[in-house]
Formats: C-alpha cells, structure tokens, sequence
C-alpha cells in the first residue's frame, strides 16, 4: 500500500466529515465558553440574557467553524458574542420585552459591591472594551478589529471607562 | 483607587466569581441518529437470531470515533501522543499528509496572574518545539493537530505506561 498518497484522496462520507468538524470545533472552543459566558454577564449585568446570548454565539460560531481564519479561538468567540450581545439583542429584547417570556436575572457580586456598582454605570460597549484591553490584554488594533471601529475610537472608549471607573470609585 | 493592576484584578476577581453553564449540545442529531440506530439493530438481531456479524457491526456503528488515530483512521496505532511536536510533524509529512493546522493552547497570564486558571488558543501551520501531542481528526481536508504547553500538560493515558 503506498502510504504517501495525498491526503486530499481520502475522502469522508458526509456524515463523517460533519462529526469531524464538530469534534474539531468543540476541542478548539468549548474551554472558552465559560470565559464567554462570564464576560457576557459582566457586559449585558444579566445573567439570563448573557446564557442565551453566549449559547447563539456558541452555535453561531458552530455553523461558521469553516470559515474560522485559525488565528485566536477566543478573540473570534469573544467578536461573535459581544456584536450579538450589542446589536441582535437590542431587537430580541423589545420583542422578547413585549411577550413577557423572558424573566431578567440581574446579577449581582455581593463581594465587591462597590466596583459593581461602578461597572453597571458604565455603558455595554465601554464595559466591553476595557475587560478586553484591561483583563484580557488585547491591544486597541486588536479590540477596532473585533468591533470594526477606528482605532481611536477604541482607545477613546477605554480612556473614558478608564476614567469614569476611577471616578466612581474614588468617590466611594 | 490605585493603579491599573488594581484595577485589573478586581475586575478579573468578579468574573472569575461568576458561575457558568455547559455550553449547548451540538451532538444532539447524532446522539438521536445513535439511538435509532440501537433501535433498528436491537430489532434486526431479534429477527435475524442475533448473530455475531450483527453485534459486530452495530458495535461498530455507535462508536463513531473519527480520531486520526483510531481504527480504520489513516494513522491508526501511530501514537502520536507519545512524540514530541516536531517528531510528529515529521511523521504526518512522511505520510504524505500536507494540509496541517497546530492549535496551540497556552496558559493565559492574564487570567493565572489573578489566581484564574485559563488558557489562550492560536493556530499555525507549523508544528511548535514543545507541548504535549493532542492527536485530532480531520475535517474539510484538514488534518487538526492540539499541541498543549499549558502548565501541568501531561501525556495521555497510552504514553505514560511506557
């Protein structure tokens, strides 16, 4: 048997190829889901919506794996999840609002009530920012990248959550 | 309040408080597809005497394993695992397979820096130095290799007899 055929020859029946690719895509991401989930909740300050938005990002980044470039697994689930969080979740809560199905569950951190406090008077999208500059350490290039904005308006947004933060804060 | 740091690992702290749940299941065609194939063999084997050549392939049927090294896989038995990356590498280009991603999953420092146990992923097309072999499967053509340099990475279980 020649064992250096190309590995092109070798073909899968379809079914094989879909398991293939979710194996594939759960070992890359299932690890950063909960990372997700938690960043989520401190974004959208509920932990209701930030579950449901974290499981349509989950399976949105499913159904888009084949078109994943493979640079950073959790920089692409984090883009995902939070332009799902900023922009399909302001249409799904005035309807969801309207119907009554969904009961918030606001969240709350009893051990640090005051930086809380301080996080919830931030606006999502600075609170978005500064955890991926500050926590996770993205540089702003990579933060306009994920959110499609100028660079400038990504350093902007974290000076100012910066500053409002310490303002809070300071004034406890 | 201080300084960013301070600040960092405060914020940090609060996530790392937060409780999360699994993520959804995206085997549940397949788990469904398993089941209605243990229904049809349990029938089958009742109507044909339950034969041995029956049992095998509905055995087969629910294993449903696609790793590059599993039975009837193209690198069935060539224990990966045990190499280090550039061996294995080495050994997948020997066997003419080309197209390789390495996923490579490293400690974060942000998050082990405030006490958190997390991890970055990147991919490559080239296999690193270092890290534990996490032999993977094959999808679109691909041939998707883990490489894992967390801290405490340890060889799978049919490496560490040897």
């Amino acid at each position: 048997m020649d064992s250096r055929t190309p590995w092109p020859a070798i073909s899968l029946p379809r079914n094989a190829d879909r398991r293939l690719a979710a194996d594939n895509f759960e070992r890359a991401v299932t690890q950063h889901y909960a990372p997700l989930v938690r960043r989520l909740v401190l974004v959208l300050s509920d932990e209701a919506e930030a579950q449901d938005v974290a499981q349509e990002t989950y399976l949105q980044a499913f159904r888009s794996w084949a078109r994943f470039d493979g640079t950073d697994v959790r920089a692409w689930l984090y883009t995902i999840g939070l332009r799902l969080a900023f922009n399909e979740l302001r249409r799904r809560r005035r309807w969801l609002a309207a119907l009554s199905r969904v009961r918030p569950r606001p969240w709350h951190d009893p051990a640090d009530p005051d930086l809380e406090a301080a996080l919830k008077s931030l606006e999502p999208r600075l609170r978005a920012v500064l955890l991926l500059s500050l926590v996770d350490g993205y540089t702003h290039a990579e933060i306009s990248a994920m959110f499609s904005v100028p660079t400038g308006t990504v350093a902007s947004w974290i000076s100012r959550a910066r500053a409002h933060l310490r303002s809070e804060l300071h004034e406890e | 309040m201080g300084s960013d740091r301070e600040l960092r690992e405060r914020l940090a702290a609060m996530e790392s408080r937060l409780e999360t749940a699994a993520p959804p299941e995206l085997r549940s065609h397949r788990s469904r597809r398993v089941a209605l194939s243990f229904a049809s063999a349990s029938l089958l084997i009742l109507a044909l005497g339950g034969t041995a050549l029956a049992a095998i392939a509905i055995a087969n049927q629910a294993q449903g394993h696609p790793g590059v090294e599993n039975p009837g896989q193209p690198l069935y038995g060539a224990r990966l695992e045990c190499m280090t990356p550039p061996q294995a590498a080495a050994y997948i280009a020997d066997h003419g397979i080309t197209q390789v991603v390495w996923q490579v999953e490293r400690d974060d420092p942000a998050a082990i820096a405030v006490g958190k146990t997390g991890s970055t992923s990147v991919q490559q097309t080239t296999a690193p130095e270092t890290g534990v072999v996490v032999p993977g499967s094959i999808a679109d053509g691909t041939l998707l290799m883990v490489v894992d340099q967390r801290h405490g990475a340890q060889v799978s279980g049919a490496c560490t007899n040897r």
